[in-house]
């Protein structure tokens, strides 16, 4: 039973550290800086903004 | 039906390096995705038709009663299970790697260990439902798969974390766009959900109460912090994508992901209102459920911004149609699931049918047209192929609409006019199980009209693999017929305007 509490726990703390070390390196990377620039990053030349990409087959108008 | 038509979409020379760059992505990651996806679907129709035949026995007990492995106490878990984890965790999996790929704009790492990983996984499901079948489930509920088949399970997840921070890390874009937020989030989530589940459950680290709260804290989360973050993630990448317009706010979509991150795992004590529980765990459920409203109504209101002047395109997009359906059913099944969470409430509602039809207006109402969607969208792509026939998919549509209200309203109106019942103890048990019966044959109906729907899904998804459809020289549905000659005809005119300037051209 005890080693199943240190695997509970070890385990959490393990996935709590990550995490807490992927906000870190997303802040220090820019993550954050630009959020509108990421929210269009998505699209490009070739699909850009404003197009359409779904159609029923054969409906394309 | 369209038969093997082999279609030229010649692409500008211009336009070449991105879509190339798609098109390595997407060609590198097809045999893992559609995999991932196809097994899925047919997880989607097993647990359909074990749905159907538990359906059947609430309305007609006697109804293959001479099998005792087809017994309600049997079916029942393998319904659930097969239906959460072989399609849910096939297609939200499938998903998760596909778009965190195209996002990242990088190849599909690990992909022979990815598809041995699918493998595993199949085999422990069918494993896990004869293991049930047999009279060897668990007895947690959501957790009935006997202990030999979770090894199954939780092995080929590990490929799928590491393919995903493998990408994440290696990522070819400046930005992390708001689906990869989930992405990364539920690989981080669910190994911790089910592995301390099992511990506290199966495993016995934690008995009586503690158990119950640990298979509640598990069953509510494994829908919200594993299918939820998979479904929002398709929506914000859906919905834009193909309207063609950025989402309304990211600092919503961040606050959304955030707040969803820090509320809803205090939620699933809410399952046990009224059970033998201290008051301050329930407390903290109901104050957990009421708290996601903040969530809610963020993502709500981001995916409704979007969409607003684009509502027409309901008309033309099949993508469009599920992924908006899929986002509707979000916001509606989640205010009902936080004001469920209530006390008074709870005082009609609990131990009804009710709860029943909430579970599947968040599942059929909200995760699984999120997954057809991203299906109806990848496909095409993945496999350079259309879809043959426009038919079968409003027949899809139509029968998953029409079949999910019919069902969580017959379920709803039962629920609650049997919690009232029940409150009245002058009414006989024996009538109001009675006064339920019509419900439970609608309930029926609504499973059939379900069914037919996935059989439709599935003659369209097969004649793509076996392709009986038109096929591509490149990936489809990039843009429009006309629009292509649009492009072409551009060109062929500056190619002669720059003859004509000074013989640069051509």
């Amino acid at each position: 039973m005890f080693f199943v509490f240190v695997f509970i726990w070890s385990f959490a703390l393990f996935a709590g550290v990550t995490m807490v070390w992927l906000l870190a390196w997303a802040i220090r990377r820019g993550e954050f800086q630009n959020p509108r620039e990421a929210a269009k990053m998505i699209f490009d030349e070739e699909e850009p903004i404003g197009r359409i990409t779904d159609h029923f087959p054969g409906e394309r108008s | 039906m369209i038969q093997n038509q082999i279609v030229q979409n010649p692409i500008p020379e211009a336009l070449r390096p991105e879509l190339e760059a798609r098109i390595e992505v997407d060609t590198y990651s097809r045999p893992v995705i559609v995999l991932y996806w196809s097994t899925s679907l047919f997880w989607l129709t097993f647990a359909t038709l074990a749905g159907l035949i538990s359906s059947v026995k609430l309305h007609s007990p006697g109804f293959l009663g001479g099998m005792e492995w087809l017994t309600f106490g049997r079916i029942r878990p393998v319904h659930w299970d097969t239906a959460i984890y072989g399609f849910g965790g096939l297609a939200a999996s499938g998903t998760l790697l596909w778009l965190q790929a195209r996002l990242c704009q990088i190849r599909l790492p690990f992909r022979e260990l990815l598809l041995v990983g699918c493998v595993i996984y199949n085999l422990g499901i069918a494993v896990g439902v004869v293991g049930i079948l047999m009279g060897q489930s668990t007895g947690v509920e959501t957790l009935e798969f006997p202990l030999y088949a979770i090894p199954f399970l939780v092995i080929p997840y590990v490929f799928i974390v590491i393919a995903n921070f493998n990408m994440y890390w290696r990522k070819a874009t400046k930005h992390t766009y708001v689906s990869q937020w989930y992405l990364m989030a539920v690989t981080v989530w669910f190994p911790i959900l089910i592995l301390s589940a099992e511990a506290c459950t199966n495993f016995g680290a934690v008995d009586g109460v503690a158990q119950a709260i640990a298979n509640w804290w598990y069953g509510h989360n494994v829908v919200g912090l594993f299918a939820t973050p998979t479904g929002i993630a398709a929506a914000y990448y859906l919905i834009p994508k193909v309207i063609g317009k950025p989402i309304h706010s990211y600092h919503l979509s961040l606050l959304g992901f955030w707040s969803n991150a820090i509320f809803y795992n205090w939620a699933g004590t809410h399952h046990l209102t009224g059970g033998p529980l201290p008051a301050w765990t329930i407390t903290l459920g109901v104050v957990g459920s009421l708290m996601m409203f903040i969530p809610v109504i963020t993502i709500g209101i981001n995916h409704h911004m979007t969409m607003l002047g684009s509502f027409h395109y309901l008309k033309t997009s099949p993508t469009l149609r599920f992924a908006v359906m899929g986002s509707m059913c979000y916001t509606l099944s989640s205010f009902q699931g936080s004001l469920e969470a209530l006390r008074s409430h709870q005082e009609v509602t609990h131990f009804t049918h009710y709860t029943i039809g909430h579970v599947h207006f968040g599942m059929y109402g909200f995760f699984a047209p999120l997954m057809f969607a991203m299906m109806y969208y990848a496909m095409p792509r993945l496999t350079n192929q259309e879809w043959s026939s426009a038919r079968l998919i409003r027949i899809h549509f139509w029968c998953t609409l029409v079949g999910m209200l019919l069902y969580v309203l017959a379920m709803c109106f039962a629920g609650i006019r049997q919690g009232l019942m029940m409150n009245d103890p002058s009414i006989p048990f024996l009538n109001i199980v009675k006064f339920t019966v019509p419900c439970l044959m609608l309930r029926t109906l609504a499973g059939l009209i379900l069914l037919t729907g996935t059989i439709a899904f599935l003659i369209n998804f097969s004649r793509m693999l076996t392709r009986h459809t038109f096929t591509y020289s490149t990936p489809t549905l990039f843009t429009s017929n006309r629009r292509w000659e649009d492009i072409l005809e551009k060109e062929r005119e500056l190619t002669s305007k720059q003859i004509l300037d000074g013989g640069q051209g051509a």
